[in-house]
């Protein structure tokens, strides 16, 4: 589903991203682990288009989408999160969610301008689904506030709920944890787990190992750009690379 | 608090002005007209879509050039007479446009930078602009300026007004340009108050708040920054285009950065992001402007013309200083969405 060949990224003297093959399958729930400075949120940015590489390419579907602008790789049914929420601060919550499920045609200039019905149709249907949406996440009565005024878990929600509005087939989630009540975090993954029951790929970079090895299906462990474990949780857990990456080697 | 402060600054005209206090007003009402449209252009970029122009002198320039040289004029150091031309509402469409087109000229290069990056390149592609036009001076007029247009709008004044202003001794001509101005305020606030509450809005807003998150969305924000940047200078050039026939000359000096700078002053007086703000906070700046110097006169007996002239700017600072502690969103501005984040917290 999504393939990624020898991918590399440098800032200056550090290389940042180092892969050189890696693919995700569909359907499957995947984490991403590994120290501070491994390259995991870089390797977010490759792939969805935020930050050119050096070289390497990335199919989705078969289809290179190396270098594409991240509108279009959204477009392709790749959404992703950020490890810093970003929701739209001084705009309501429901607004934030149905900018997310409105689409080019319907955000025209033109349509907005002549006030279309067609217009105010899909407005009542995105409106719905919103809700729907927010219902699940328990965020629906908070619709009319700012998002500015919600909590930081609250935000985390929002901005899980603003990704799925359009049926995304990948997902990448920045950190969906970070910063998050252990409550709220078991709140989060039970809908991640969701997500990926109803068919949506999930790629994930987490730092609570804990709740990475409790709902992946796969792990994958990246130490200076490259990646050094890759397999079941299980796998992972045991192999000494792994061990030493995350506690450093004895003779350092 | 709006109400109360623009209609004590409008009675304030009345007390400082005792001959003739009418023709005083009208003359204020008209400028306070032209610069409120430009600052509900400014508006548009800065209160909606988060873009800091500093250009916005330009727009209103392109605006009135385009027009004014499609119309019958005179321009240059001999006044050469051009007596063909289109009438005025057509070369006013085309004024707008080429203002809007300016904007896409100018935004396809720089709306990919951020804040203030954007804010240093659209001051300078401003004076570039005015440079050009004061040294083409074949096409321009340059320095020489435009003069001699006006007949193209004044043929369309009303027999009502032109016996209005008889009655009560205003300049009907002047009386005519305010009218249309705010004529077309009404208007233009009517397109934005649709524009402003559709997914387009949104979009924009959107943009304002956070473009990464845009992008990752799905949606094209470079293109929706155009959108936004043609509209409100569209506007602008509208602005400009009733700035240049309220002087009845146009001249390359009337688009120095101060205009820029006089319209933001207005915007943030009425509050960024409020539709009908940049309207109050446009009548009120102008009472000051014109009013002040009356005013410090009565304070400051022996002070002298330029001392005078000095006073007023000082005032409109310390309005803006006390505003932005006490009500830093402005008169009409929602505290929600406020922009300017002066304290930060």
């Amino acid at each position: 589903m999504l393939k990624v060949h020898n991918l590399r990224k440098r800032f200056g003297g550090v290389k940042a991203v180092d892969i050189d093959n890696i693919t995700f399958e569909q359907n499957q729930l995947t984490s991403i682990i590994g120290p501070n400075g491994a390259g995991k949120t870089t390797f977010f940015d490759l792939i969805s288009g935020f930050t050119e590489g050096d070289e390497g390419k990335v199919f989705l579907n078969e289809k290179n989408i190396t270098n594409s602008q991240p509108f279009s790789i959204a477009r392709q049914g790749m959404v992703r999160t950020f490890q810093l929420t970003k929701v739209f601060d001084r705009m309501t919550v429901i607004e934030n969610m149905m900018f997310s499920g409105s689409n080019t045609k319907n955000d025209s200039l033109f349509r907005s301008l002549m006030k279309l019905s067609t217009q105010k149709n899909n407005e009542n249907l995105i409106r719905e689904k919103a809700f729907e949406i927010m219902k699940d996440l328990n965020i629906d009565h908070m619709a009319d506030s700012y998002a500015r005024e919600l909590s930081g878990g609250q935000k985390k929600l929002l901005e899980l709920g603003r990704s799925i509005i359009n049926d995304p087939k990948i997902l990448l989630l920045d950190e969906p944890l970070a910063g998050v009540n252990p409550k709220l975090a078991e709140e989060i993954l039970s809908i991640i787990q969701k997500l990926s029951d109803q068919g949506i790929t999930i790629i994930m970079v987490e730092h609570n190992i804990e709740a990475v090895m409790k709902i992946s299906e796969r792990v994958v462990v990246l130490a200076e750009g490259s990646v050094i474990a890759d397999g079941n949780p299980e796998k992972v857990r045991k192999d000494p690379k792994v061990i030493e990456a995350y506690l450093g080697s004895g003779n350092e | 608090m709006t109400i109360f402060l623009t209609t004590g600054s409008i009675y304030l005209v009345f007390i400082l002005n005792e001959e003739g206090p009418l023709r005083i007003l009208f003359n204020l009402l008209t400028f306070a007209g032209i610069y409120g449209l430009a600052a509900i252009g400014l508006n548009v970029h800065f209160g909606l879509t988060g873009l800091l122009n500093f250009g916005h002198a330009s727009f209103m320039g392109v605006g009135a050039y385009v027009t004014l040289l499609l119309i019958p004029h005179a321009a240059g150091r001999e006044g050469e007479i051009t007596d063909t031309g289109l009438t005025f509402f057509p070369a006013l469409v085309i004024g707008i446009i080429a203002a809007a087109l300016f904007g896409l000229l100018l935004g396809l290069p720089a709306i990919r930078l951020r804040g203030d990056y954007l804010a240093i390149v659209t001051i300078a592609a401003a004076e570039i602009f005015r440079l050009l036009v004061r040294d083409l001076e074949s096409v321009t007029g340059g320095v020489y300026g435009i003069i001699n247009f006006s007949e193209s709008l004044q043929i369309y004044k009303p027999e009502f007004l032109i016996n209005f202003s008889e009655r009560f001794e205003l300049n009907s001509s002047q009386m005519w340009v305010g009218l249309l101005s705010w004529i077309s305020i009404f208007i233009v606030l009517i397109l934005l108050r649709r524009l402003t509450n559709s997914p387009w809005g949104r979009a924009l807003r959107a943009v304002r708040e956070d473009e990464d998150a845009v992008r990752a969305l799905g949606k094209n924000a470079i293109w929706l920054k155009l959108q936004s940047f043609m509209l409100g200078a569209g506007i602008a050039g509208l602005a400009g285009v009733f700035l240049a026939f309220n002087y009845g000359s146009l001249q390359t000096t009337t688009f120095v950065p101060l205009l820029t700078f006089y319209v933001w002053a207005i915007m943030i007086l009425g509050g960024v992001g409020s539709l009908t703000g940049p309207i109050f906070g446009s009548i009120i700046f102008w009472v000051i402007i014109s009013e002040t110097d009356r005013l410090a006169q009565l304070i400051f007996e022996n002070a002298n013309g330029q001392q005078l002239a000095g006073v007023r700017f000082i005032l409109v600072g310390l309005l803006i200083m006390l505003l932005m502690i006490f009500r830093p969103s402005g008169l009409l501005g929602k505290k929600e969405e406020l922009l300017l984040d002066v304290k930060s917290s």
